[in-house]
């Protein structure tokens, strides 16, 4: 009896030892593109992250791990511009169909990333980023003179350190959180997601923060220029800083709405939820 | 015929020069030489006609924008994938609706340009038949959409309808508020914003919906 | 697969990356976008002698005729039409800035702006050895009312009846600009010539 349990307790290991290195079909790809002065780099993965990182000389590296054989990719470079897409073949999922993509570009290229599951990260590019995830977790930090659009469902979306350049990011109910963004135009727009802003609200641009139920935060200096208006239509709003009055077009209930200048007004700024609270706070 | 007059004839000469012209010319080198040199610049300058490349990032930028106004509508095709004739046929329905979606966001923006006054008078766009549904309640090419993602990404249901009930719930609230009062540019912005979002979700689920 | 759909990208032609574009394909308004990027970019570019400025008014062109391409019913060349409209633009940016883009009537310019040859003076010839780079700087520095002109005529090949139609002033003023433009780029290309011929 104990031999027999003995020699089950083998076979059964055996089976799932098997199944494990025969699961593990991972394959390691490595790509090299020679390409000029900014460069355009798009990678197209719906399961699994991608990271895209400055790298040196003029050339773009692409490091995938493929994480079975159900999923291939292919690649294209038309002049400056590289196209990687991770293509799912018949039966593929979540997990066979996933890729780990490692991306090595000159500093100032531009980047297109999609994935559903991400997550997605850049950083210290100069160029333009655009991110669409839809599930994907989304971080870019320390990208300066370029534009930053980026589009999830309910995926979490994280700034830091992102100034000179337009910034664009829609989210639906993923919380959104910018660090140290400063731009000509920020605008953040979402349905239930939070917002999040802790900045200079610097460059006299116009910083639009929006959404409907998701609360809204803004933390900014006292010496901020801006001219502020703020409102939610059923949650409640609060205000740190003394502002000089100005005239708007709704009526500035107090609890509800506020409006008016600080210092010379160089940037534009507006909170709006509809049923989020709202609250601008002095660091 | 003076050199001062063979000059001030010079910019309606055209191609041709008329007889007088023609023998000022031959009697005076420094006419000769300003219309050879006139010439020589007018033809150097057509070597210059398309001889600078922009950036790639420009292309880009054009192809964001295209998406974002829903003016890019058909997807990035795989040729060497098995196609999905019933599949493609039920993306034809959605796509048209992302579409109208963003048609009803420039209806509402035009409105706006016209006054407010007439936005009461208007008919409702497509997102008012959100706002007539209960809560819980799905449009019929919210549940085709579903039915799609469901099809081809089982495991991305669940999000793309949570996302879809707040965002329903957003034109609801907005459409509200904007009607409530045609002249608040606020609320005008909220349903815009809503509008945006939701044209945004159809487009993720049509372009993520083919893996 | 990919090359396929590169080489299935370089063969579509005008008229069927416009119809496809109609309906939206993505690929097709990429075809029509290399078809058309060099000339409007170029145009802008020395318009505005400003390589981000040039880039961004090149992608507003393009919005532009995108936008409106489903109006489009081939009445005239694609490619006047798309012109037309990155001349609209530019135009449009050059009112915005308060810059003279409508060449100075005859009776108003100042005498001394316009380039003049003195009847017998030493006049050294260009002919035949217009530099390309140079010729490029002294567009650059032309003033925009005469450079608008020059690029529209000598260099995108436009009639002065089309010119005068996009800019807004008569052919006669069209012509007289012209003459004015290539008069002055003489005058910047033979003094860039006598400042290299006096350099050790």
């Amino acid at each position: 009896m104990h031999r027999k349990q003995s020699a089950f307790a083998v076979v059964t290991v055996a089976v799932v030892v098997v199944a494990a290195f025969a699961a593990a079909e991972t394959t390691r790809k490595e790509m090299h593109f020679k390409v000029g002065h900014r460069a355009s780099v798009s990678i197209v993965n719906q399961y699994g992250p991608i990271s895209v990182k400055p790298g040196p000389g003029k050339q773009v590296v692409v490091t995938a791990i493929l994480y079975s054989s159900r999923v291939e990719i292919d690649q294209n470079k038309s002049g400056n511009r590289i196209s990687v897409f991770s293509h799912l073949l018949e039966g593929a999922d979540g997990d066979t169909g996933r890729v780990d993509y490692e991306v090595l570009v000159p500093a100032d290229a531009s980047v297109t990333l999609h994935s559903t599951t991400g997550p997605l990260h850049v950083e210290r590019v100069h160029g333009d980023v655009i991110l669409e995830g839809s599930t994907a977790v989304v971080d870019v930090r320390d990208v300066s003179a370029g534009h930053v659009h980026i589009k999830t469902l309910n995926g979490a979306v994280t700034l830091t350190n992102v100034s000179d350049g337009h910034v664009e990011i829609t989210s639906v109910s993923g919380d959104v959180v910018l660090n140290a963004v400063n731009g000509s135009l920020v605008h953040v727009s979402s349905s239930s997601g939070k917002i999040h802003y802790d900045g200079d609200f610097g460059d006299a641009g116009d910083y639009s923060l929006t959404s409907h139920s998701g609360d809204i935060e803004a933390i900014a200096p006292s010496y901020a220029s801006i001219e502020v208006v703020a409102r939610s239509v059923q949650g409640k709003v609060e205000n740190d800083f003394p502002l000089q009055p100005e005239h708007t077009s709704f009526a500035a209930k107090a609890g509800s709405a506020f409006a008016g200048t600080m210092g010379k007004a160089a940037s534009s700024v507006k909170l709006l939820s509809f049923s989020g609270k709202i609250h601008l706070k002095k660091r | 015929m003076t050199c001062e007059e063979f000059e001030r004839g010079l910019p309606e000469l055209g191609s041709g020069h008329s007889i007088e012209q023609e023998e000022h010319l031959k009697s005076c080198s420094a006419c000769s030489d300003l219309v050879a040199d006139l010439n020589a610049i007018s033809q150097q300058a057509r070597f210059l006609k398309g001889s600078e490349e922009p950036s790639p990032w420009v292309w880009n930028s054009i192809e964001v924008a295209l998406r974002q106004e829903g003016l890019i509508r058909q997807l990035h095709e795989e040729s060497s994938r098995t196609p999905a004739p019933l599949l493609s046929w039920k993306l034809r329905w959605l796509v048209p609706v992302a579409a109208a979606l963003l048609v009803a966001l420039g209806v509402l923006l035009h409105q706006r340009g016209m006054g407010p006054v007439h936005l009461a008078e208007q008919a409702p766009p497509v997102g008012a038949v959100t706002a007539a549904l209960q809560p819980n309640e799905m449009a019929h090419e919210d549940l085709q959409l579903l039915n799609t993602v469901a099809q081809r990404m089982p495991s991305m249901r669940a999000a793309y309808e949570a996302n879809l009930q707040a965002v329903n719930a957003y034109i609801r609230d907005a459409e509200q508020s904007a009607n409530s009062d045609p002249n608040d540019e606020v609320a005008q912005q909220y349903l815009r914003n809503a509008y945006e979002q939701k044209a945004m979700v159809y487009e993720m689920a049509l372009d993520r919906s083919l893996p | 697969m990919t090359d396929a759909k590169k080489q299935q990208g370089d063969k579509l032609s005008e008229a069927a990356a416009i119809e496809r574009a109609k309906q939206g394909d993505a690929e097709a308004f990429e075809a029509l976008y290399n078809l058309h990027k060099r000339r409007v970019y170029s145009l802008c570019l020395r318009m505005t002698a400003n390589t981000a400025a040039a880039e961004d008014l090149t992608q507003e062109a393009f919005l532009q005729l995108f936008r409106k391409i489903g109006t489009f019913r081939g009445e005239s060349a694609f490619s006047t039409w798309l012109h037309r409209m990155a001349v609209n633009v530019v135009l449009m940016q050059l009112r915005k800035k308060g810059l003279p883009v409508v060449p100075l009537e005859e009776t108003m310019e100042s005498e001394e702006e316009a380039p003049r040859k003195e009847p017998g003076a030493e006049d050294p010839r260009l002919a035949g050895s217009v530099d390309r780079m140079q010729l490029q700087k002294s567009i650059a520095a032309l003033p925009p009312g005469y450079r608008m002109i020059f690029l529209l005529h000598d260099v995108e090949g436009y009639e002065h009846n089309e010119i005068a139609e996009m800019v807004g002033c008569s052919i006669g003023n069209s012509k007289s600009q012209l003459h004015k433009a290539r008069m002055k780029l003489r005058e910047f290309l033979k003094t860039s010539r006598a400042e290299k011929a006096g350099k050790p």
